[in-house]
C-alpha cells in the first residue's frame, strides 16, 4: 500500500523536507538533497548583491523537487506577504513556507502576525505552510484560515536540541486535520524518527545535515530515520508499562 | 536598483535590463516601485529613470 504524503492535493513520496542553508558548497547541498530523496526543498529570497553575485542555487537543485520559498527575514505580516508575492510573480511556486520572526536571538515566530499573513496569502491563492510554535489553538486557527499544513518547531532553529516541545507537538498532531511537519531544532536522526513515531506527517531538516561532518551520509541517515519512524507509527507503537513484563515464560523453569 | 543608481538604455524593459546584467536565466524576482512584476510581463514593462527597482533571487535557506 502506498503511503504518500498529500499536501494541498499534491502527492509526495518523501516525508523529509530539506533546507538548503549552511552547506559548505552548493555541490554538497545537491548531493545531500539527492541522498535524502527529499521532494520539497526550501530556499530563502534575498536581494541580489551585484558586487558579490555568486552562483544561482536553483541550478544545483534537481528539477523534480518542489522549491518552497520561505519568508525568512520578515518581521511582520506585511513584509512576509510582500516577499511571497515577489517570489510568485518571479516564477517561483505559489507555495510558501511562512515565517514571521521578529526575535533574532531565539528566532521564535510571531503567532499573531503569522496568522494575519496566512489568512491574506491563502485568500490570494497561495498554498501556505506556516512555521509556528507548537500551540494547538494557533494550529487550529491556521487550519481554519486554510493553511495547507502546520509546521511546529521542535526547538529553536539551528539548535539541534531535538523535541524539546514534544508534549505540545503531540497535541498539535492529535488535533490537526492538515499534515503536521515538525520543523526546526532536530539535531539527530533519532529526533526525526521520534517525530514520525508520534504521528507527524513529515519533518524539515537543515542544519543537522548541512553541519554534519559528512552531510551526504547524514542526509541518508535522516531518510532512513523518517522511514523507520513512519513505519513504526503505522505499525502501532506499544503502550508503555510502569513495571517489567517478562518476555519469557514465568513457569517451567529447569 | 537595489538602492543604487542604474543607467537605463533607451526603451529599457525589465527583460532587457536583466539580460544586460546577465540575469536572463534562472529566477530573477523583480519589484518595481513596491509592486511585484509578473515574470510573463518582463519583456513589456518599460522602466523609467524615477523607478525604484529591487531585484532578488532564491538563495540558500531553511
Amino acid at each position: 500500500m502506498h503511503d504518500t504524503l498529500t499536501i494541498a492535493g499534491r502527492e509526495f513520496g518523501s516525508r523529509l523536507f530539506l533546507g538548503t542553508g549552511k552547506y559548505e558548497s552548493f555541490e554538497t547541498m545537491r548531493a545531500a538533497v539527492l541522498a535524502s530523496r527529499a521532494e520539497i526543498v526550501t530556499v530563502a529570497v534575498r536581494r541580489i548583491d551585484f558586487d558579490q553575485r555568486g552562483e544561482d542555487i536553483t541550478s544545483f537543485l534537481p528539477d523534480e523537487v518542489l522549491l518552497l520559498p520561505n519568508t525568512s527575514g520578515c518581521e511582520t505580516a506585511e513584509e512576509a506577504v510582500r516577499m511571497a508575492k515577489l517570489a510568485r510573480a518571479g516564477g517561483l511556486p505559489d507555495w510558501v513556507k511562512l515565517e514571521v520572526i521578529p526575535d533574532p536571538r531565539y528566532l521564535l515566530p510571531d503567532p499573531v502576525e503569522t496568522l494575519l499573513a496566512a489568512a491574506e496569502l491563502v485568500e490570494d491563492g497561495f498554498t501556505v505552510l506556516p512555521y509556528v510554535l507548537p500551540d494547538p489553538v494557533l494550529a487550529k486557527k491556521l487550519e481554519e484560515v486554510g493553511c495547507a499544513t502546520v509546521m511546529p518547531l521542535a526547538a529553536p532553529i539551528g539548535s539541534g536540541r531535538g523535541l524539546k516541545l514534544r508534549d505540545s507537538i503531540r497535541i498539535v498532531v492529535e488535533q490537526a486535520e492538515v499534515p503536521v511537519v515538525v520543523d526546526a531544532g532536530l539535531g539527530a536522526p533519532s529526533h526525526a524518527a521520534e517525530s514520525m513515531e508520534m504521528g507527524a506527517s513529515a519533518v524539515l531538516v537543515n542544519t543537522a545535515i548541512a553541519r554534519a561532518e559528512d552531510p551526504v551520509s547524514m542526509a541518508n541517515a535522516f531518510r532512513l530515520a523518517v522511514d523507520a519512524g513512519r513505519t513504526a507509527f503505522r505499525a502501532g507503537v506499544m503502550e508503555e508499562e510502569r513495571e517489567a513484563v517478562p518476555s519469557s515464560p514465568a513457569g517451567g523453569r529447569v | 536598483m537595489n538602492g543604487r543608481p542604474q543607467e537605463l538604455a533607451p526603451g529599457e524593459t525589465v527583460a532587457s535590463l536583466l539580460a544586460r546584467l546577465g540575469l536572463e536565466g534562472g529566477y530573477a524576482l523583480v519589484e518595481r516601485n513596491g509592486e511585484p512584476v509578473e515574470r510573463a510581463r518582463y519583456a513589456e514593462v518599460e522602466l523609467a529613470d524615477s523607478d525604484k527597482i529591487i531585484v532578488a533571487r532564491p538563495v540558500a535557506g531553511g
